[in-house]
C-alpha cells in the first residue's frame, strides 16, 4: 500500500466529504434503575381484579374481589383470628427452622473440615436432597406425634438439606491463602475454624439460609395439613377445602409478607455481619 | 384421575361379555356428559346404569370420570370438566352453589332405620381409657379429612348431643385418619360400616356408636350438577336422573330385597368389581362389596330437613357464609323432596 | 539464628521441581532468591517454613530463636492474605490471640508495630478500604508483630505497582536499617534483589538448581541503580537469567 492510498491529500481540490457524527450503538441490554414501576404494575392489576370482579366479567369463581380479601383480612385481625393462627406458625417456623438451620450448619462444617465425615455424609445428604420431604409427613407423625413434634421435624428437615449443602459448599470457598496464613502463623486447630473458617464461610451460610427459609414457609403448609387446629397453613388449606377464594387469598397474602419479611431480615443480617465484603 | 370411554370399557369388556351384554340402541344423537364418580361400593347406581345402557336409553353418552375425593370433583362441575357428581355435603360444596356454580338436585344415599350405616369409632388406647360410649367424647380429639367435611360436621353433632366438646383434627386423606386412629394419634372418628367393620376387626379400633342414632335420616350424599345445567338443560339433567335411578333401583333391589337370588349378587359382585376394589381379587372384594351395601335414595329422593341441618351447622360454624338459603344449595325441581 | 539446607531436591509425581539445593541463609542479612517462573523458588520457601516437605535432603535450623519470638519462621505473602473481616489492629491481633499475652502486652505490641510501618491512622480501618501498598504494609506490620527469627517472603511486592514496589522498598530498608533481620526473599524482579539482598541465590529453570550465588557488599540504603557497580552487577543477573528466562519461557505447560 502506497501513502497516497492511507494518507488522502488534504487539499482544497479534494471533493468535499460528508460529514455526519459517529452513529451510537451501545445501548440497551443494561439494567437501568426504573423506581415505581413495580408498584404501578401490581396496582393496576388489582385495579383490574377489582374492576373486573365488580362488574361481572371476572366470575367470583375465578378471583376474589380484591377489596373483599382486604376486609377478609382486616376482620381476621379485629376478631383476633390473626394472632390466634400466626403465633403457632411462627413457633413452628423458628423452631423448626432453628433446628433444621443448626443442625445443617453444624453438619455442614464438619463435612467440610474432615474428610471422613465428607466421605461419609455426603452421598447420604445428596440422597436426602431430592426427597419431597411432603412425602415423609406420615412417617414423621408416627416418628414425633401428631401434634408439634412431627411438624417441627418436616420444616427442620426441609431446611437442613440445603444448609448442609450451602455451609460446606461455603466452607470449601474459603480463600485456601487465608487459611495456610493462619498454619503459618501457628495459629491452633480452633482458632483457624473460629477465626478464618467460619467468618470466611458467612456469606454463603447466609445465602443458603435465604433459601432454606423460603423452603421453611412452603413446608409450613404442608407442615400444617396434618393435624393442625390453627397457623395459617391450615387456615389456607380450610379455605382451599372450602373453597373460599377471600380467605385463600388473604391467608397467601399473609405468607406472602412473612417471606418478604424473612428475606429482609436475611438482608439486614447481611448488611450487619458481612460489611467488610468489597 | 382415571378417564374410562366407552371404546376401552367395551374392550376390557371382551367379545364373551358383550354377546350376552343387553343390546345398546344406537342413538345417532346422543349428548356427550362427563359424570364424575369414586371408585366406592356407593357410587354403584353410576356403574350399573352406565354398564346396563340406562344412559343410552334417555339419549346421554357418559363419560366415566374418576376421582380420588370428593372435593376436586365438586371443584370440576364448577369449572364445566364434569357434568354430574355424586359427593357428601361438604362446606367446599355449599360455597360453590353459593358462588352459583353448582347445585344440589338429589339424593344418592342417606342414613336409614334397619340399614347398617356409619360407625362411630374409638381408638384402642382410648377405648381402653373409658371411651366405650359416644357420651365419653367429651374433651377428645377426632379425625376429619378437611374442615368442613361431613366427618367435621358427623362428629360437631354427635359430640353437641352429649353436651361436650371435641378437638377436630385435620388429616387430609381418609389412610392418614386410618394411620392416626389405630396408632391412637387420635381419639375417635366416624364411618361408612364397610370400613369400620374390619378395621374394628382388627382389634386395633372399637366400634362405640351409630351415626343414625344422633342423625337419623342423614342425607350423607347427593346428586348435583351445575348450577347451569340446572337451570337451563332440562331434558339432559331429567334424562341424567332417570338412568341413574334406573340404576339405583337395579342395585337395591339386587342387594337389599335379594329379588334374584345370590346369583343376582354375584353378578351384581362382578359388575361393581369392575370399578371397586380393582387392585384385589374378586372373591377378596366380594365381602367388601357386600359388606358396603347400603340402601340408595330411590328416584334420587333427597331429605331436605338433613340437607337444611346440615346448611345450618356449617353455618353456624362459620364455615360458609350466613346469607345462603336453602334454594341457593337445592334445585328441588328435579327429584322427590322429602322432608 | 539461621537455617542451612542441605541436598534439597523434590518432585510434584514425576515432575522434579528442584534438584541438589545446598544453602546457607546467615542471620542478620538478607537472602534473595531469583530466578525463572516455576524454577521452585516458592516452593523453596515453603521448605523453610515448614508448609511444605522436600522429598529429598533436609533444611535444619541452626541456633534458638530470640526469647521473645512467638513464631520463628514467619511468611509475607504476595496476596496479602488479610482476613477482610477484620480491621488493620485485629488482622494483627489474630497472630497474637493464641499466646495468651494479656490484652495489654497485645495493644502496646500492635501500637508499636503499627507505628513501625506508619499506619498508626489506620487502625480501625477494614482491608477493604486500603490500597494494595498499605494492605502489604499491615502484613509487614503483623509480621513484625510476632518478632520473628527470620521472614520468609514471597514475591511480596508482586502485586504491586512500580510506584507503590519503590516506596515499599524504601520501607524495607529503613526497618532492616533500624533492626536487622533475617530475610528470605524470593522474586523474579531483579531490581528488587540488587536493591535488598546482602546475597542472591540465581536458580536455574526447572528443575530448579543453584546456578550462581552473588554477594553485594554495599550498604542497604543508599543502594541506587544510578551506581554503576550496582547496574554491573543486575546487568550481570540478567546474563545469567536471560537464557535460562527464554528456555523456561518456551517450554509446555505440564499441568
Amino acid at each position: 500500500m502506497s501513502d497516497a492510498v492511507l494518507e488522502p491529500k488534504r487539499t482544497a481540490e479534494a471533493p468535499a466529504q460528508a460529514q455526519r457524527p459517529v452513529p451510537f450503538r451501545g445501548g440497551g441490554f443494561k439494567p437501568v434503575e426504573r423506581g415505581g414501576i413495580g408498584l404501578i404494575v401490581f396496582i393496576v392489576l388489582i385495579g383490574l381484579a377489582e374492576m373486573g370482579t365488580r362488574q361481572g366479567w371476572i366470575s367470583p369463581l375465578t378471583l376474589p374481589r380484591p377489596s373483599d380479601v382486604f376486609w377478609t383480612l382486616v376482620e381476621f385481625y379485629q376478631t383476633g383470628q390473626l394472632v390466634l393462627n400466626i403465633l403457632p406458625s411462627l413457633t413452628r417456623l423458628a423452631v423448626g427452622a432453628a433446628i433444621g438451620a443448626g443442625t445443617g450448619i453444624a453438619i455442614g462444617l464438619m463435612i467440610g473440615l474432615f474428610s471422613y465425615v465428607r466421605a461419609g455424609l455426603v452421598p447420604l445428604v445428596a440422597a436426602i436432597f431430592p426427597i419431597p420431604k411432603i412425602a415423609l409427613l406420615p412417617l414423621f407423625v408416627i416418628w414425633f406425634g401428631i401434634d408439634e413434634g412431627s411438624k417441627y421435624a418436616l420444616i427442620a428437615f426441609g431446611t437442613f438439606t440445603p444448609t448442609v449443602v450451602a455451609t460446606y459448599g461455603a466452607v470449601d470457598n474459603v480463600d485456601r491463602t487465608l487459611i495456610r496464613m493462619g498454619q503459618s502463623f501457628g495459629l491452633s486447630w480452633m482458632s483457624i475454624v473460629r477465626k478464618i473458617v467460619l467468618p470466611g464461610a458467612m456469606p454463603g451460610i447466609l445465602s443458603g439460609l435465604r433459601i432454606s427459609l423460603a423452603i421453611a414457609i412452603i413446608l409450613l403448609v404442608a407442615a400444617e395439613m396434618l393435624g393442625a387446629e390453627y397457623g395459617i397453613g391450615a387456615y389456607i388449606l380450610q379455605a382451599g377445602s372450602l373453597y373460599d377464594l377471600d380467605r385463600l387469598f388473604a391467608g397467601v397474602l399473609i405468607l406472602s409478607v412473612l417471606g418478604v419479611l424473612m428475606n429482609s431480615a436475611v438482608g439486614w443480617i447481611e448488611r450487619r455481619v458481612l460489611a467488610w465484603r468489597v | 384421575m382415571t378417564k374410562l370411554t366407552r371404546r376401552t370399557a367395551l374392550g376390557l369388556m371382551g367379545s364373551a361379555a358383550a354377546a350376552a351384554a343387553l343390546p345398546r340402541p344406537a342413538i345417532a344423537q346422543s349428548r356427550k356428559i362427563v359424570l364424575g364418580a369414586l371408585r366406592f361400593t356407593s357410587h354403584s347406581g353410576s356403574f350399573i346404569a352406565y354398564e346396563r345402557g340406562y344412559f343410552d336409553e334417555a339419549g346421554l353418552d357418559v363419560e366415566l370420570k374418576f376421582f380420588q375425593a370428593a372435593q376436586p370433583m365438586a371443584v370440576a362441575i364448577a369449572s364445566g370438566d364434569v357434568d354430574f357428581g355424586i359427593t357428601a355435603i361438604s362446606g367446599g360444596l355449599i360455597s360453590l352453589a353459593d358462588k352459583g356454580a353448582v347445585k344440589v338436585i338429589g339424593g344418592a344415599l342417606s342414613e336409614e332405620p334397619g340399614i347398617d350405616g356409619q360407625k362411630i369409632l374409638a381408638s384402642d388406647a382410648a377405648f381402653q381409657a373409658g371411651l366405650t360410649s359416644p357420651a365419653a367424647l367429651d374433651g377428645k380429639t377426632f379425625g376429619m379429612t378437611t374442615a368442613g367435611s361431613s366427618f367435621h360436621y358427623m362428629g360437631s353433632k354427635v359430640v353437641a348431643a352429649e353436651g361436650g366438646s371435641m378437638k377436630f383434627k385435620p388429616l387430609q386423606k381418609v389412610g392418614a385418619i386410618i394411620g392416626a386412629l389405630k396408632s391412637g394419634q387420635i381419639d375417635a372418628w366416624s364411618i361408612v360400616p364397610h370400613i369400620a367393620k374390619p378395621l374394628a376387626g382388627s382389634g386395633a379400633v372399637h366400634i362405640i356408636g351409630n351415626i343414625s342414632d344422633y342423625l337419623p335420616n342423614y342425607q350423607v350424599t347427593t346428586v348435583f350438577t351445575s348450577a347451569n345445567n340446572a337451570a337451563s338443560e332440562n331434558d339432559m339433567t331429567r334424562g341424567f336422573l332417570a338412568g341413574f335411578s334406573k340404576g339405583v333401583a337395579d342395585y337395591n333391589a339386587t342387594m337389599i330385597a335379594r329379588d334374584s337370588g345370590d346369583a343376582g349378587v354375584d353378578e351384581m359382585v362382578d359388575l361393581i368389581h369392575k370399578y371397586v376394589y380393582t387392585d384385589r381379587p374378586r372373591e377378596k372384594a366380594a365381602p367388601s362389596i357386600i359388606n358396603g351395601t347400603m340402601r340408595l335414595n330411590e328416584g334420587a329422593a333427597l331429605n331436605v330437613a338433613s340437607v337444611e341441618d346440615q346448611l345450618a351447622w356449617f353455618q353456624s360454624e362459620d364455615l360458609v357464609s350466613k346469607n345462603i338459603t336453602l334454594d341457593t344449595l337445592v334445585d328441588s325441581s328435579y327429584a322427590d323432596m322429602r322432608s | 539464628m539461621h537455617i542451612r539446607l542441605d541436598g534439597v531436591g523434590h518432585q510434584y509425581g514425576a515432575v522434579e521441581v528442584l534438584q541438589d539445593i545446598t544453602l546457607e541463609i546467615p542471620s542478620g542479612q538478607i537472602t534473595c532468591i531469583v530466578g525463572p517462573s516455576g524454577c521452585g523458588k516458592s516452593t523453596l520457601l515453603r521448605f523453610m517454613g515448614g508448609l511444605e516437605q522436600p522429598t529429598s535432603g533436609s533444611v535444619t535450623e541452626v541456633g534458638a530463636p530470640p526469647d521473645d519470638c512467638l513464631n520463628a519462621f514467619t511468611y509475607i505473602f504476595q496476596d496479602f492474605a488479610l482476613l477482610p473481616w477484620r480491621t488493620v489492629a485485629g488482622n494483627i491481633s489474630l497472630v497474637l490471640e493464641d499466646h495468651g499475652l494479656g490484652q495489654s502486652a497485645v495493644t502496646k505490641t500492635i501500637a508499636d508495630v503499627l507505628a513501625r510501618t506508619s499506619l498508626s491512622d489506620f487502625k480501625d480501618a477494614l482491608p477493604k478500604q486500603l490500597s494494595g501498598g498499605m494492605k502489604q504494609r499491615v502484613a509487614i506490620a503483623r509480621a513484625l508483630a510476632v518478632n520473628p527469627a527470620v521472614l520468609l517472603m514471597d514475591e511480596p511486592l508482586s502485586a504491586l505497582d512500580a510506584q507503590t514496589r519503590e516506596l515499599l522498598m524504601d520501607d524495607l530498608v529503613t526497618l532492616w536499617t533500624r533492626a536487622p533481620f533475617t530475610a528470605v526473599y524470593v522474586t523474579h524482579n531483579l531490581q528488587e534483589a540488587v536493591r535488598l539482598g546482602h546475597q542472591i541465590v540465581v536458580l536455574s529453570r526447572r528443575p530448579g538448581r543453584i546456578h550462581e550465588i552473588v554477594e553485594i557488599d554495599a550498604p542497604l540504603p543508599g543502594r541506587s541503580l544510578s551506581d554503576p557497580v550496582l547496574q554491573k552487577q543486575h546487568d550481570h543477573l540478567w546474563q545469567l537469567m536471560r537464557d535460562e528466562a527464554r528456555a523456561a519461557d518456551a517450554e509446555l505447560v505440564h499441568v
